[in-house]
């Protein structure tokens, strides 16, 4: 029976495992503007990927854009995730095919979808301009507003469906309880079902986070050329500058402060509500 | 109405707004005139159908894209499901440890993942002379670690539902271990096993960070396609192929719910 | 039909003694039951007949057949579990059948056996449903029928009744019992409850902290109890606590309680309903504290010097001077001496 894992195991080992080993080695290499890539070990391409401001730049944007639209996707998330839950009957099907709808259709054709609603002729700007609220339209495409609204838009479903999930196997009986007990709605969600739900806000909010760390369509797409997020960034190391040691460095430092942020911000908030 | 009530409304309508709204504009904004999509459209037309249809890379893409999505699923949902069930099952030791590094595809950033796995596709083609970059198998084996921690992670908390004592009833009944998990373990599994499947696809089928550097020329998947394509036009050909990806996977997601109510197994 | 024996048997988790050296017979056709307070082995005991719970040490035997390394599917008992645990994606009818199956019996003949043993339980109407679609009683029934059809050397039954209403669960009762002896199958009932032990079973053996406490029928627990454990256990019992002095039983408070032909014991116990109420002159003397109205019953506390003791007499009429007590009045209490049994432990 144990051995059941080995399959699954090895594959994970030979498509991720080496790979990523390999990468690494390849960050303490040397770049070469004629050989591309010269073997060597130096910690040159860290050092240039930390202290470059151009790329701390990059960083502290992704950094940025992360955490906010994962707190505005976990706040969005909790009312329709509660909705989706409880109700019953053939709606539940509904909508929860509804909500895993544009997951399929996907981030690309979403981001697209998003232009179509921010351009200056897109249809915030022309319902504006037909209502003769504003003359000339409003700045709203190629903003960093417009990254993270489009990026919660498409991390949306998963926070609702994980959440939904947890909220789900929370017992109805335990909010009678507390309404029972003297509960307002408002207070019954603060003191019980937050912290029972956690665990699905927890595993939610990871997902989102690292999906947002990672978004590569949503910051081309909606943040027009000035802005510049990490993953674009890395990926032009090797797609037209291939200096791949330091892409490779800069690859590492993406998932060394995707995990380290992940990590941190679970513990900090199991135990704030441990505490509590 | 109370605020604690206007926040609970207010909350549902916007997240459904801003999930479906873009959905909704793509798939209208196919049927206008003007090569720049604006509101309102200066009149009404299919010839963007006409465009997505004629230009190869589009139905190329989708074809690849659904081949690749439905082979690394065949892959995946097995391996992984077998993975889970000892995870659940076995007296395997460092479980949490193994979970982690099965799940890990889905912790590391697939753009990171996809370079790393570009760089090895690189390192094994010089030494055996051999395309893998730009080839089916090299997609498939990139998009199998999509598949594999969408399943586990999937199948083991189906697993974790399950009630032992059903299976120990088979066992009671005379129900060796073989047709124990034939008869009844597997089928009831099932939801499990239909959900992991149906989320690993989709992973596959959407994913584009893990996927950049490793197609090639006549050999891309639909999302590099259209990205390939906005990043030089934004006209109604793009809304007008997500309109006809759209109509292929509602239909695809209604034909899958008659089987297994989707609100079952999420 | 076949016997079963259990042969200094025992399981230990860890450190912890789940059953502790246990021995019990039981004969073809006999139902016996299982009773004890919950965590007491109950249920350990029950899996270690099926064939899930390997026992640390001791054997079980049916029909004198040394069964305890066979593994579930090798041996012909029949489980009726606490959850039901019927196959949720099988037919009523699939789930009866699938141990015919799994016996290979050909396809015609194990739908009728199957449709035969649903008959038995009167829901052969309902053979297409699906498990979720029938009723607790419903689906309770469908798994007393999935191991009924296999004639099974020994039927298992784990607290058969616990999961249904008090209307149904006498109803239940009678079927469960009803079919046991028609199909005189050799039976072992697993139940926490008392009075359900006591009513349905040829003999029955009490356990606690993994150990028997004692077995027998029902009137040698409910007569003759061991100890003072089981005298609480099986039936209600007034427990008093003292020792013997000088030809009677001398309670903690001090109070003296007559008739004792026994040179030591620690406990002096009394059915409720063996106690006569009686004007305080004619027997031991005690204050009436409280008088509880149960419809045909009527039970009433009274304090001997500083114990509670418990009383149960038939409702009186309105005529009937017992009628007219009331809390605090003094009263007399009497038995027979041969009622009550002094106990070591
Ligand atoms: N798998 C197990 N591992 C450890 N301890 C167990 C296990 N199963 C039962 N026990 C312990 O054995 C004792 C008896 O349990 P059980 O037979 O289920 O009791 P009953 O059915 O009488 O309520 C309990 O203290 C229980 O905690
Ligand atoms: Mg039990």
């Amino acid at each position: 029976m144990a051995k059941l894992v080995l399959p699954a195991g090895l594959l994970v080992l030979a498509l991720l495992g080496v790979p990523m080993l390999l990468m690494l080695r390849y960050s303490f290499n040397s770049f070469d503007p004629l050989y591309l890539m010269k073997e060597a070990f130096t910690f040159g391409n860290y050092a240039r990927a930390v202290v470059d401001p151009y790329y701390q730049k990059i960083l502290l944007t992704t950094v940025a854009v992360a955490l906010a639209s994962t707190l505005l996707t976990t706040l969005l998330a909790y009312g329709p995730a509660y909705w989706l839950a409880r109700m019953e009957g053939r709606w539940k099907s509904k909508l929860t095919i509804l909500t895993m709808f544009p997951l399929l259709v996907g981030g690309v054709v979403r981001s697209a979808g998003y232009m179509a609603l921010l351009s200056s002729d897109g249809l915030i700007n022309a319902t504006l301009r037909g209502l003769g609220l504003i003359t000339v339209p409003l700045q709203l495409l190629y903003t960093p507003g417009a990254v993270v609204f489009a990026t919660v838009g498409i991390v949306l479903p998963y926070m609702i469906l994980t959440l939904a999930s947890v909220i789900e196997s929370i017992p109805r009986q335990v909010e009678d309880a507390a309404a029972n007990l003297g509960a307002r709605p408002g207070t019954a969600f603060i003191r019980v079902l937050m912290p029972l739900s956690l665990p699905g806000v927890l595993a939610g909010s990871t997902l989102v986070f690292i999906l947002c760390m990672n978004a590569y369509a949503t910051p081309l797409l909606l943040g027009g050329p000035q802005f510049q997020m990490m993953a674009p960034a890395v990926y032009d190391q090797f797609a037209r500058a291939s200096n791949w040691p330091f892409g490779a460095a800069l690859a590492f430092l993406l998932l060394v402060v995707t995990v380290a942020l992940t990590t941190l911000g679970s513990s900090v908030i199991a135990r704030r509500y441990k505490a509590g | 109405m109370r605020l604690t009530s206007l926040i609970y409304r207010g909350t549902i309508v916007i997240a459904y707004t801003v999930m479906l709204l873009p959905v909704l504009l793509l798939v209208v904004t196919s049927f206008f005139r003007d090569a720049i999509i604006a509101f309102p459209p200066t009149g009404l037309s299919l010839e963007w159908y006409r465009n997505a249809l004629t230009r190869d890379e589009f139905l190329s893409g989708f074809l690849v894209s659904v081949k690749v999505a439905a082979i690394a699923t065949a892959i995946g949902v097995p391996t992984g499901t077998a993975a889970a069930m000892a995870l659940v099952r076995s007296r395997l030791r460092f479980k949490a440890a193994i979970t982690t590094f099965l799940l890990g595809p889905i912790i590391v950033p697939g753009i990171v993942a996809g370079i790393a796995l570009y760089l090895s596709y690189l390192a094994v083609q010089n030494r055996l002379d051999m395309d893998i970059v730009g080839t089916l198998p090299g997609l498939i084996a990139a998009h199998v670690l999509l598949t594999i921690p969408w399943t586990v992670r999937v199948v083991i908390s189906g697993l974790q539902g399950l009630d032992r004592s059903v299976e120990e009833a088979a066992l009671n009944l005379g129900a060796r271990p073989r047709a124990v998990f034939l008869r009844v373990t597997l089928p009831m599994m099932r939801p499990a096993i239909v959900a992991a499947a149906m989320f690993s696809f989709i992973q596959s089928f959407e994913n584009l960070e893990l996927t950049l550097l490793l197609v090639g020329p006549g050999m891309s998947t639909l999302p590099i396609a259209m990205m390939n394509y906005l990043e030089f036009q934004v006209d109604p050909t793009l809304a007008a192929v997500a309109t006809l990806q759209i109509a292929v996977i509602a239909a695809m997601m209604l034909i899958t719910d008659r089987y297994v109510k989707l609100s079952r197994i999420v | 039909m076949k016997s079963l024996e259990l042969v200094n048997i025992r399981k230990e988790y860890g450190d912890a003694v789940a059953v502790d050296d246990m021995n019990m017979t039981i004969r073809k056709g006999e139902l016996v039951s299982l009773l004890g307070p919950s965590g007491c082995g109950k249920t350990t005991t029950l899996r270690m007949v099926a064939g899930f719970v390997a026992p640390s040490a001791g054997s079980v035997l049916i029909d004198g057949r040394d069964v305890t390394h066979r593994p579930p599917y090798e041996r012909n008992t029949a489980l009726v579990f606490q959850s039901y645990a019927l196959f949720p994606h099988m037919s009523v009818a699939q789930n009866v059948a699938f141990g015919l199956e799994m016996r290979r019996m050909p396809r015609a003949e194990r739908e009728a056996k199957s449709l035969e043993a649903l008959r038995r339980v009167r829901l052969d109407h309902l053979a297409e449903r699906y498990p979720r679609q029938l009723s607790g009683g419903q689906q309770q029934r469908v798994a007393l029928a999935r191991g009924l059809v296999l004639n099974p050397d020994v039927f298992l039954l784990d607290e058969p009744l616990s999961n249904l209403d008090a209307k149904l669960r006498a109803e239940v009762r009678s079927e469960i019992r009803g079919l046991q002896q028609a199909l005189e199958l050799t039976t072992l009932m697993v139940t926490h409850d008392q009075e359900e032990a006591l009513t349905m079973s040829d003999g029955l053996v009490l356990m606690a902290g993994g150990r028997v406490r004692q077995s027998g029928s029902a009137q040698d627990l409910y007569e003759r109890p061991a100890d003072a454990f089981v005298a609480d256990f099986v039936g209600r019992s007034n427990v008093l606590e003292g020792r013997v002095e000088g030809g009677s039983f001398r309670m903690k408070d001090g109070t003296a309680l007559p008739g004792t032909a026994v040179p030591t014991a620690r406990y002096y116990t009394l059915r409720p309903e063996k106690i006569a109420l009686t004007s305080p002159d004619q027997g031991v003397p005690g204050t009436l504290r409280e008088v509880l109205y149960l419809g045909a019953q009527t039970e009433y506390t009274v304090l001997l010097g500083t114990t509670p003791v418990t009383v149960i007499r038939a409702t009186p009429g309105p005529d009937d001077t017992l009628a007219r007590l009331r809390p605090g009045d003094p009263v007399g209490l009497r038995w027979n001496s041969a009622d009550a049994r002094l106990l070591d432990s």
